[in-house]
């Protein structure tokens, strides 16, 4: 997916702190991260993750959810209480409400067991940068652009490949939302409370209609897809190469 | 007589009642007659009006107005001047005879009201004694299902418990070996030292699950009841070689010592279900003992039976522990592993007429897992 060039310019010995409490998982991933230019810190169980983030101040944080001592999110709400580092929580397979939970409890992205490397190691990248930005000067952006895909705020206007779309208000606020959170995966809960307000959240089946709605208008091409529907999680725009 | 009368019908109830009535009016009027010269009209009216009273309270209203009805025609017939007819001639006497009337078909038709108000009474006492009967066989049978809704409640959460631990046992590895694989199909340059440690962590993935794939089909053929033994004379000294050999890697960080006596006989097993108690014995010490420790392998003949031994440098199994410890599914304190091993052990550990348990180490610390195999009884044709 991305070259190695690419992922080492990542890197540049920033602190990466993996919780897991397989050992293998640790080294391997302690070995990618590694030839990528990041250093890692370790940690085996809840309680040795939380004072490492304290102690080290790492820049982003691989935590698994099925841990020993404590539970993944009560690790995650933990940090949460005194830090925005980017977390990217692991997950077994079929764990939805977990994605979700974890997701609404402030993690930035999720990965599933089994994953593949390029792919995490993609995931926090996009974490990392989008932290990086401090968030607010790109959520004031009045210009996305996520691969060929051009979103005006300001103009309101979307180009898709240079042509000109026509969206709903409602499309529009869907996509600008996802736009400027873009390879981040976003949960139905957050996409409705943003673009359809507070009283909103569990309507996920207006949001099956308008990604359907989208799809057809940007003429998405189902093998290469922009607009990611992370099954019972929620959305995700990512650029098509 | 009042508890067989209350269990009749109510047409032979009445009839009964009836009976009774007419045949006291014939019993009382027979030795009144014989003194009838010598007593007032007071003595046959008052005598007479119990049969009213009597058929009443065994028949009801009907009986008890019918004999008081007879019991009024006789007392006008036998004992009011003339005798023999109904005719009355004296006042006093049709007084008499109509105050007689009225008593004794008042008294028959109240005796019914009183005798229905008891029996009501007595049929309300016994419903509601069925009806705390019917209560107390509900509450028992509530609570045989709740004790049985318990029991398959156990087992479907036991069965989730397989599945779940199953599912993170298959998947552990294989999130190593994905990881990996990805990463340096993804080109990433590693040196020569790091990229073989990353080949060496998925050969261990892989052979993991392979020793937990057979533990399942292992686990499935002694659920289906289709575990039996291939038994062959099985020389312990082999087996235990070979399986060091194989368990290399899973040895890498622990010393395995095993002292097997020059002279131990050969056993009678299954040789591929023998290994498969030894390498989940082993695994299972390799767990508990921390790296750069000890496992120590021993065997023994006692009572025509070869103990066999794996002892490790862990913190012990406490006695309460003991026999839990091989039931499936238990697995100890976030331990890595399904807890499925131990489990197919005592299976196959008993398959062979063996037995199996854990107690504490000669010097106290970590465990001693052993177990037991009959000893190799020659054949007739190998002998001749």
């Amino acid at each position: 997916m991305n070259t190695p060039e690419r992922d080492r310019e990542d890197g540049d010995g920033s602190l990466i702190l993996v919780v897991d409490d397989e050992p293998p998982i640790t080294r391997a991933l302690g070995a990618a991260l590694g030839a990528r230019g990041y250093k890692t810190a370790i940690a085996n169980n809840g309680e040795q993750a939380l004072k490492l983030a304290a102690l080290q101040d790492p820049a982003a944080v691989i935590l698994d959810l099925g841990l020993p001592d404590l539970d993944g999110i009560e690790v995650l709400r933990r940090i949460r209480g005194w830090s925005e580092v980017p977390v990217i929580v692991l997950t077994a397979e079929g764990a939805e409400d977990r994605k979700v939970r974890a997701l609404d409890d402030g993690a930035d992205d999720y990965v599933t067991k089994p994953f593949s490397t390029p792919e995490l190691l993609a995931r926090l990248r996009v974490a990392l940068r989008h932290r990086r930005r401090g968030g607010q000067v790109e959520l004031d952006s009045p210009v996305h652009e996520v691969g060929d895909l051009r979103i005006d705020v300001a103009h309101r206007t979307v180009e898709v490949e240079g042509r000109a779309v026509e969206l709903t208000p409602k499309e529009f606020a869907f996509l600008a939302l996802l736009a400027r959170h873009a390879g981040k995966v976003l949960t139905h809960r957050m996409i409705l409370q943003e673009v359809w307000g507070p009283e909103y959240g569990t309507e996920s089946e207006y949001l099956r209609v308008y990604a359907s709605q989208l799809r057809k208008k940007l003429a998405e091409d189902p093998s290469r897809p922009r607009l990611i529907t992370e099954p019972g999680v929620g959305y995700r725009l990512i650029a098509r190469n | 007589m009042d508890v067989s009368v209350a269990n009749l019908s109510k047409p032979r109830r009445r009839l009964l009642g009836l009976l009774a009535g007419l045949l006291l009016v014939a019993v009382a009027t027979a030795p009144l007659l014989h003194v009838r010269s010598e007593v007032t009209g007071v003595t046959p009216a008052l005598v007479l009006i119990l049969p009213g009273i009597i058929a009443g309270f065994i028949g009801g209203r009907v009986a008890g107005l019918v004999s008081a009805g007879a019991a009024v025609l006789v007392l006008d017939l036998m004992f009011i001047e003339p005798y023999g007819t109904l005719d009355v001639h004296v006042t006093d006497d049709l007084v008499a005879l109509i105050t007689f009337a009225a008593v004794a078909f008042s008294v028959a038709s109240l005796v019914e009201v009183a005798t229905d108000r008891r029996r009501a009474a007595e049929q309300r006492a016994a419903q509601i004694l069925a009806l705390s009967e019917e209560k107390e066989r509900f509450r028992r049978e509530q609570e045989r299902l709740s004790v049985e809704k318990q029991a398959l409640e156990q087992i479907e959460d036991a069965r989730r418990a397989l599945l779940r631990s199953v599912s993170h046992d298959l998947r552990t590895p294989l999130a190593t070996i994905r990881a990996i694989t990805s990463d340096l199909r993804d080109g990433t340059a590693y040196d020569a030292s790091t990229r073989d440690e990353l080949l060496d962590l998925v050969g261990d993935e892989a052979e993991r699950l392979d020793r937990l794939v057979a533990n399942l089909l292992s686990m499935s053929r002694i659920e289906s009841g289709a575990l039996h033994p291939d038994v062959q004379a099985v020389d312990l000294d082999e087996l235990v070689t070979e399986g060091r050999r194989r368990l290399g890697r899973v040895l890498r960080d622990v010393k395995l010592d095993a002292v097997l006596p020059a002279d131990l006989p050969l056993v009678d097993a299954d040789y591929t279900l023998l290994d498969q108690v030894l390498t989940n014995l082993v695994e299972n010490a390799v767990r508990h003992t921390p790296p750069g420790g000890t496992i120590r392998v021993e065997a023994a003949v006692a009572d025509g039976m070869v103990e066999l031994a794996v002892i490790d440098q862990g913190s012990g199994v406490p006695p309460s522990e003991r026999d839990w410890v091989f039931e499936p599914f238990n697995r100890g304190d976030a331990s890595r592993s399904s807890g499925l091993g131990l489990a197919i052990c005592k299976a196959i550990v008993e398959a062979h007429g063996g037995r199996i348990w854990v107690d504490d180490t000669a010097g106290g610390h970590g465990a001693r897992f052993a177990f037991t195999v009959p000893v190799h009884q020659a054949r007739i044709e190998a002998a001749t």
